[in-house]
């Protein structure tokens, strides 16, 4: 059975009057989906709601028939979330706290618990560390104990807010495998500012940033429609202010201490410019940079 | 330095911004502000005197113990403060940023501890602020306001709060800095609490003052010992300097404060935490890529619906969060450090001149339930937010909020798990008494009597702190606000009876207490302990649902999104619960006040003042009216232990012995308002001209005014019931098993009183009442022909018939004539074959008998079976006391002695005639090790004294002026003490008469009115009987015992069994005199109508071997005489008095001891003595008073 959550209009203002999101509408389908945006625009004020701990101002989430605002005890039954932010109890064992959570998710039955807490620590590889404290993990480590309470209790909706911040290279690696390999039958919601992090692991995405939504789609869609129209060029560094002055510039980067920026366009902007294969990155930049066309436009085409 | 004050500054700088800041500063502004308010007489209902009434409240000695206590409720903020100046980087993780930059560790450490330390000094100025401030409130009495010295309020400052601020300080940042984390810093706060505890504790033996002193690292009790003996004069005007203990107590903390710092110094490392965890992170990758990818086993979890595994789920939960709590180490340091305080305080419990009691179990219960209920509400209240705040401390709130769980599973299961926080300390505490108990070779276990007062009484106060602590949490929802919320109700708890808030029924959690006795177990208080609980048990009901809607779950934050999560909330079950709670609370709460305020009045403290003070508005007039006085008291008195009831049946006879007509009677009631008048009519004609029973007054106009020398008769059935319970206090004059009833708290009393009326200054004040004397001078006809034990009287024949259960034996003054049985009542007939004064009590309870006899005088004591302990020392006392006093002041009037215990609710001992009710408290569990030279035969004493009374007392009455209990408590006293003499020697008086000399010391200080001389003394306990004891002891010493009690008994010849006019203190004097040879005179008017003081000492001694073997000793003494005024303001007085010189040997015996006359402030003397001496000086055995009596010898050196 697949389920897609659907949000709309969900709009929240927080009391020191910061607007967090403001008239979102999304539809998540089954399968991995990724959030992008900056940092503070709005992906975990989201994350969190969704996850049933804080409370919208106003619109609807429904997954199937559970209101996910109102009927917060339905939601929590299907629900895996692992927060950007989270610590452990440093003395106990990831075993122990494990064995904790899922009895607290509802796992009654020691045999099975027992069963489903060793294989949860086998997949996220921790299964030989089981019986050592928490706080000692590493942040690769406490980030799989992470993702190991989150798939306790087969949840249909899996909420990761930020997962891959701060791991190394390898681990992140080690992370996307487990994420693409639970993400087939449920909902995923990955929330990044990684673009490689969707890429490489999303089938559909959005790109939130003060707390709109700029774009939603597949990122081979949304790729695709910026074949053709991004130039790049290298110019010295002390001509970037006026590069910027004159040139839609979505992103710059150096690249062996040459400054090295992108430009959307429909015809090469200028000279020097030389066309280049758009990147999801591009995509990401421009929506940022408010340099492509407003969301509704390409989910129409 | 540069850094160091860039780090002190930044530290100071941000704190200063900080909103807690500023509202701790509020606080202590106000607290101290409402100290100089409530002691200065601003608060109208408040009836607070701190110490004296005539120290005023800005006196340098004032000020200096109110920044001590306000100090020391400055604990929290200082552990707030310093504890987190650098536990703070560890807890917002910016400790890379400092361990990063170049900055030394010096810098960084002291930098942060000045700024912290910084500022504490502006919030606790908010302390002299505050007071400054309080005294411009409006309402401050005048006179209690003394002159403004800046230095009163600045040199406390320095000596008190600084110190404090700096060594608690430096022990809660070195904990903060090197354990990196809070816990620490709170219990050791609550250990620092239990040292102040055990120093309060220990005091009460006077040889421990030095060992308490230093004990207390706050200073505070140095700061009461160093001015324990200052007068008000001195309290008043000297600044309280840092010497003696309160320098030496600074010193050692502030020794241990750069201990700590030196340790802090040495052992902080700027190493970010999890440095310990490298080698398990590495272990773990490292067989990363060898490990295959396995599929999770799919599991799918059980859909029981959420509440009933919510209810599966609780006991694991509550499990889990109560070992988080206990299995630790801090917890395992807070049980220790209570047991130990129980172990040190039991070593002083109940202790009486330094000489402690067997270790009964309700005194074990006192120690527990006293003072370490203190810091057990403290540990809840710490709990509480610990347990609320472990998910969000520990991160892991998302991750546990999201869990499909039932919001109040978590809240209860932390609810339960700190409720059994206290059960685990009671069981701990139990055990530790039982192991007192059995250390001390006490076996008599009473493992019933643990259970029910700890859990059953006990706990169940906890568990309600333990609802509100978490309820408080809940709401408050930031930790340290909600620890300091928990100490504003504690505050407000403790403190708010003195402002006039004494009803339990808002004062949430309280009860009122109990007491328990031996002999009457809990009593009447039980009753309305259980009301109480009840009634905030469905408080606590409210409360938890409270705390269950506010309960934090998730992210959200602010009034208006918490308070709309709170409505989601409220489900029917929830308002259901909230109304079955509330209609149970509204029940409970109005039973409670129909009982404590319609069956019973409800008076405050105020209340009672106000109506003394109606009274002599209202009746003084009457006071010079000619009224009869009693002759005959022929009374039954019917006893019914179980229903707290006691009614009195009888007939006074009263005979005018003016000169003049009566034409009015006035009958005066102590208990008016309570008493239940069945009849109350004169055998003359009579009308009822004032009915005010309320104030307790009432006046009967006589038809015919009863001319001089006729007599009329007054037939009463008054009866004093009890109905239900009261809110404080109980009835416990009629109980089920001890009942103690003086008659003059029944019957009336004839006239005016003028005992009824209010009594220190700042009372009378603020009722618009004149100051007044206490006592009539020596020469006021209408003292002089009263009697002050019962000035409606002379001697009265006497007869009383009391019934009671059949299974108790009820007893009276007088002789049993007949003893019957009729149903379940037993009545007892007593006969007085002379007559007595007109002052009797009766007593009824089961009784264990032990019976002696010396010649033709049957000795009884009535005891509680159990109590045996003591019976042999109190026969041998009355015995020896029979020996001497027949032989040396004249013959014993009855041929009876009895004593009989009585329930502790008062802890005294009285002598009615031929009858003591002896309380349970005081003498009859008494521990009295004969092998142990220290103890204190007090059991001895006080009989001794009591049976003295009959001579003092009930042969001779003092008349009612000035002086008056000089005739009768320091004669019993001097009584008392030549009888110990004899039994254990002069080394043992030694030791009792330093109690009496510190007694009266502190006594004198703390004066409400003025100080007397012993001839003149106004009832002052601390005159009569301590300083008479000194007093007269050097007097047997000077003129001679023999001497002295020769001119003693001349005066009791002279008086005994007359009156009126009644003697006075001339007269005795007179005798004393009489036999005081002219070298002497002087000794007489230092003693008796002077207050003096000496101030003795050594200076130097020094001894040599004589050819011979003997030693010379070389000793040089200084001596001053001091007379003292009514406040204790000093003036030299000449001196020529004769002084012991002495030199004692190690054992503290005499080698030479002779008086010699001294004239100068030094002199010195050559003495040549036998054996090697081990120390001098001047009046070595203390036996003038001195402020300083221990400087008076030194040791020798050769």
């Amino acid at each position: 059975m697949s389920l897609a959550l659907t949000i709309s209009g969900l709009s929240k203002t927080y009391p020191n009057g910061v607007q967090a999101l403001s008239d979102v509408s999304l539809t998540i389908p089954t399968g991995m989906f990724g959030l992008l945006g900056p940092n503070g625009a709005g992906k975990s004020t989201l994350m969190r709601t969704l996850a049933t701990l804080q409370d919208a101002d106003a619109g609807t989430v429904m997954m199937g028939d559970i209101d996910v605002l109102a009927d917060k005890a339905a939601v929590r039954r299907i629900l895996g979330y692992l927060p950007q932010d989270f610590g452990v109890y440093p003395k106990v064992s990831a075993e122990e706290l494990l064995d904790h959570l899922a009895r607290l998710k509802g796992l009654a039955d020691r045999k099975a618990r027992r069963e489903v807490v060793a294989s949860l620590l086998r997949q996220t590889n921790l299964h030989d560390v089981r019986k050592k404290a928490l706080g000692g993990f590493s942040g690769g480590m406490r980030q799989r104990f992470g993702i190991a309470q989150a798939l306790l209790g087969n949840p249909r909706l899996i909420i990761v807010d930020e997962p891959t911040a701060g791991l190394d290279p390898e681990e992140r690696v080690r992370f996307h495998n487990l994420l693409a390999e639970i993400g087939e039958n449920v909902i995923v919601i990955l929330s990044t500012h990684i673009v490689s992090d969707v890429s490489d692991l999303c089938e559909q995405m959005a790109i939130i940033d003060k707390g709109h939504v700029l774009l939603t789609g597949r990122p081979g869609d949304l790729t695709r429609r910026l074949d053709g129209r991004v130039w790049q060029k290298a110019i010295a560094r002390a001509d970037l202010a006026a590069t910027k002055a004159v040139y839609p510039v979505i992103s710059t980067r150096l690249v062996a201490g040459r400054t090295l920026v992108n430009v959307v366009g429909d015809d090469a902007p200028g000279e020097g410019f030389v066309p280049v294969a758009a990147t999801l990155e591009d995509v990401y930049f421009a929506a940022i940079a408010g340099r492509l066309a407003p969301a509704h436009v390409l989910e129409a085409a | 330095m540069r850094t160091f004050a860039a780090i002190a500054a930044f530290e100071f700088r941000t704190r200063l911004k900080r909103i807690s800041t500023w509202v701790y500063f509020a606080i202590f502004a106000a607290l101290a502000m409402f100290w100089m308010a409530a002691a200065g007489g601003a608060l109208k209902n408040a009836s607070v005197s701190f110490g004296s009434s005539k120290t005023w409240i800005d006196s340098p000695y004032a000020i200096a113990q109110m920044y001590a206590l306000l100090g020391m409720m400055a604990l929290t903020v200082i552990g707030a403060v310093t504890g987190r100046a650098i536990q703070q980087d560890f807890e917002y993780r910016t400790e890379a940023f400092f361990f990063t930059a170049p900055v030394r560790k010096l810098d960084y450490l002291g930098g942060r501890f000045a700024g912290a330390v910084a500022v504490l000094v502006v919030i606790l100025a908010s302390i002299p602020i505050g007071s400054v401030l309080g005294l411009l409130l409006p309402g401050i009495d005048g006179d209690r306001v003394g002159p403004v010295r800046s230095l009163a309020y600045l040199l406390p400052f320095a000596t008190t709060l600084l110190p404090n601020v700096i060594v608690l300080g430096a022990i809660f940042f070195c904990l903060g800095a090197l354990t990196r984390r809070m816990l620490p810093v709170y219990v050791v706060s609550v250990v620092l609490l239990i040292g102040y505890l055990t120093a309060q504790g220990l005091l009460r033996d006077m040889e421990n003052k030095s060992i308490a002193v230093l004990l207390d690292p706050f200073g505070s009790t140095a700061l009461s010992k160093l001015t324990e003996y200052w007068p008000i004069a001195e309290r008043n005007g000297r600044l309280v300097p840092l010497a003696g203990y309160l320098l030496w107590n600074r010193l050692l903390w502030l020794a241990i404060a750069l201990v700590v710092i030196g340790v802090t110094t040495w052992r902080f490392r700027f190493v970010q935490p999890s440095s310990g965890s490298r080698r398990v992170a590495l272990e773990a990758e490292a067989d990363v890529e060898a490990e295959p990818v396995v599929e999770a086993t799919p599991h799918t979890p059980r859909t029981t619906p959420a509440a009933v595994r919510g209810w599966r789920l609780l006991p694991r939960m509550v499990w889990l969060n109560f070992r988080e709590t206990v299995k630790n180490v801090y917890f395992a340091v807070i049980a220790l450090a209570g047991v130990l305080f129980c172990i040190t305080v039991s070593t002083t419990s109940g202790s009486i001149f330094g000489t402690t009691t067997w270790p009964v179990t309700y005194q074990m219960l006192d120690i527990v339930s006293g003072t370490f209920a203190v810091f057990m509400l403290v540990i809840v209240t710490f709990y509480a937010g610990e347990l609320t705040w472990r998910e969000r401390e520990a991160r892991l709130d998302q991750i546990h909020d999201a869990l499909p769980i039932p919001t109040w599973l978590p809240f209860t299961a932390k609810l339960l798990a700190l409720m059994l926080v206290p059960v685990v300390l009671q069981a701990v505490m139990m055990l530790t008494g039982l192991g007192i108990q059995t250390a001390k070779g006490y076996h008599r276990y009473e493992p019933g009597l643990y259970l029910h007062a700890l859990f059953g009484i006990e706990l169940v106060d906890y568990w309600l702190v333990c609802v509100l602590a978490l309820t408080v949490h809940s709401i408050v929802n930031q930790k340290y606000l909600g620890h300091f919320v928990m100490i504003v109700y504690f505050v407000a708890v403790e403190f708010g009876s003195l402002l006039g808030f004494e009803h339990h029924l808002y004062k949430y959690g309280t009860n009122g207490g109990f007491t328990y006795s031996d002999m009457n177990g809990f009593g009447p208080f039980l009753v309305r302990v259980r009301f109480f609980q009840a009634y905030w048990a469905a408080a606590a009901i409210l409360l938890a649902l409270l705390a269950y809607l506010f309960w934090q779950r998730g992210t959200v934050s602010g009034w208006r999104a918490r308070s709309a999560i709170a409505w989601r909330r409220i489900t029917p079950r929830v308002v259901a619960t909230a109304a079955c709670a509330t209609v149970a609370m509204a029940a409970l709460g109005g039973y409670i006040f129909y009982n404590t305020n319609v069956l019973n009045p409800y008076l405050t403290t105020y209340d009672q003042q106000t109506r003394r003070a109606d009274y002599e508005k209202r009746y003084k007039a009457l006071e010079s009216a000619p009224q009869p006085k009693i002759t005959d008291v022929s009374v039954t008195v019917d006893l019914f232990p179980r229903e707290q009831r006691v009614r009195m049946t009888g007939r006074y006879v009263l005979e005018n012995r003016t000169p003049k007509n009566v034409d009015a009677i006035h009958l005066s009631f102590l208990r008016g308002e309570r008493l239940v008048i069945h009849k109350l009519a004169f055998d003359s004609p009579t009308t009822l001209v004032t009915d005010d029973m309320k104030t307790g007054l009432r006046s009967y106009r006589l038809a015919s005014p009863l001319p001089p020398g006729q007599r009329l008769a007054l037939d009463f059935d008054l009866e004093v019931p009890t109905h239900g319970f009261m809110n404080s206090g109980a009835t416990t004059d009629v109980v089920a098993n001890g009942s103690f009833v003086n008659g003059q708290s029944v019957l009336p009393l004839i006239g005016y009183q003028e005992r009824g009326e209010l009594v220190t200054d700042s009372d009378r004040k603020k009722f618009g009442l004149k100051p007044k004397e206490r006592m009539r001078p020596r020469e006021d006809p209408v003292g002089l022909a009263q009697n002050a034990i019962a000035p409606d009287a002379d001697f009265v024949h006497f007869e009383a018939t009391v019934g009671t259960d059949a299974d108790q034996i009820a007893i009276a003054p007088g002789y049993l004539q007949r003893e019957w049985t009729q149903g379940d009542r037993r009545y007892f007939t007593y006969v007085m074959d002379a007559p007595i004064l007109d002052f009797f009590a009766v007593q009824s309870a089961r009784y264990a008998v032990a019976k002696d006899r010396w010649h033709d005088v049957a000795i009884e004591v009535y005891y509680q079976p159990g109590h045996e302990y003591n019976l042999a020392r109190m026969i041998d006392a009355t015995k020896a006391g029979l020996d001497y006093y027949t032989a040396n002041f004249g013959p014993y009037q009855y041929r009876q002695f009895r004593i009989i215990e009585f329930p502790r609710y008062a802890t005294f001992a009285q002598s009615f005639p031929n009858t003591v009710p002896y309380s349970e408290g005081i003498g009859f569990i008494a521990r009295v090790r004969d092998s142990d030279p220290d103890d204190i035969d007090y059991p001895y004493y006080v009989t001794a004294h009591e049976l003295a009374h009959q001579w003092w007392g009930h042969q001779v009455p003092g008349a009612n002026v000035q002086g008056e209990t000089m005739l009768v408590e320091t004669l019993a006293q001097y009584s008392a003490l030549m009888v110990m003499k004899r039994k254990y020697g002069d080394a043992k008086m030694e030791r009792f008469l330093r109690y009496e000399l510190d007694r009266y010391l502190i006594g004198r200080s703390t004066e409400q009115k003025k100080e007397l001389p012993l001839a003149l003394v106004e009832n002052q306990d601390y005159i009569h009987y301590r300083k008479g004891s000194l007093v007269m002891y050097a007097l047997a010493d000077y003129i001679g015992e023999d001497n002295l009690n020769r001119a003693i008994r001349a005066y009791r010849d002279k008086w005994a069994f007359k009156g009126p006019p009644y003697s006075t203190t001339k007269d005795l004097l007179a005798e004393i005199r009489a036999v005081t040879p002219a070298s002497l005179a002087y000794v007489i008017d230092d003693f008796f109508d002077s207050i003096t003081l000496y101030d003795n000492r050594a200076l130097s001694a020094t001894a040599k071997r004589l050819a011979d073997g003997r030693y010379e000793v070389t000793l040089e003494v200084y001596a001053r005489k001091l007379k003292a005024d009514a406040l204790g303001k000093e003036s030299e007085a000449p001196l020529a008095d004769l002084i012991d010189i002495g030199v004692l040997d190690a054992n503290n015996e005499p080698l030479f001891l002779e008086k010699r006359k001294i004239e100068k402030e030094k002199t010195t003397f050559t003495i040549v003595v036998a054996k090697k001496p081990a120390r001098a000086g001047i009046d070595p055995y203390n036996k003038l008073i001195d402020r300083r009596p221990r400087d008076n010898t030194m040791a020798v050196s050769e």
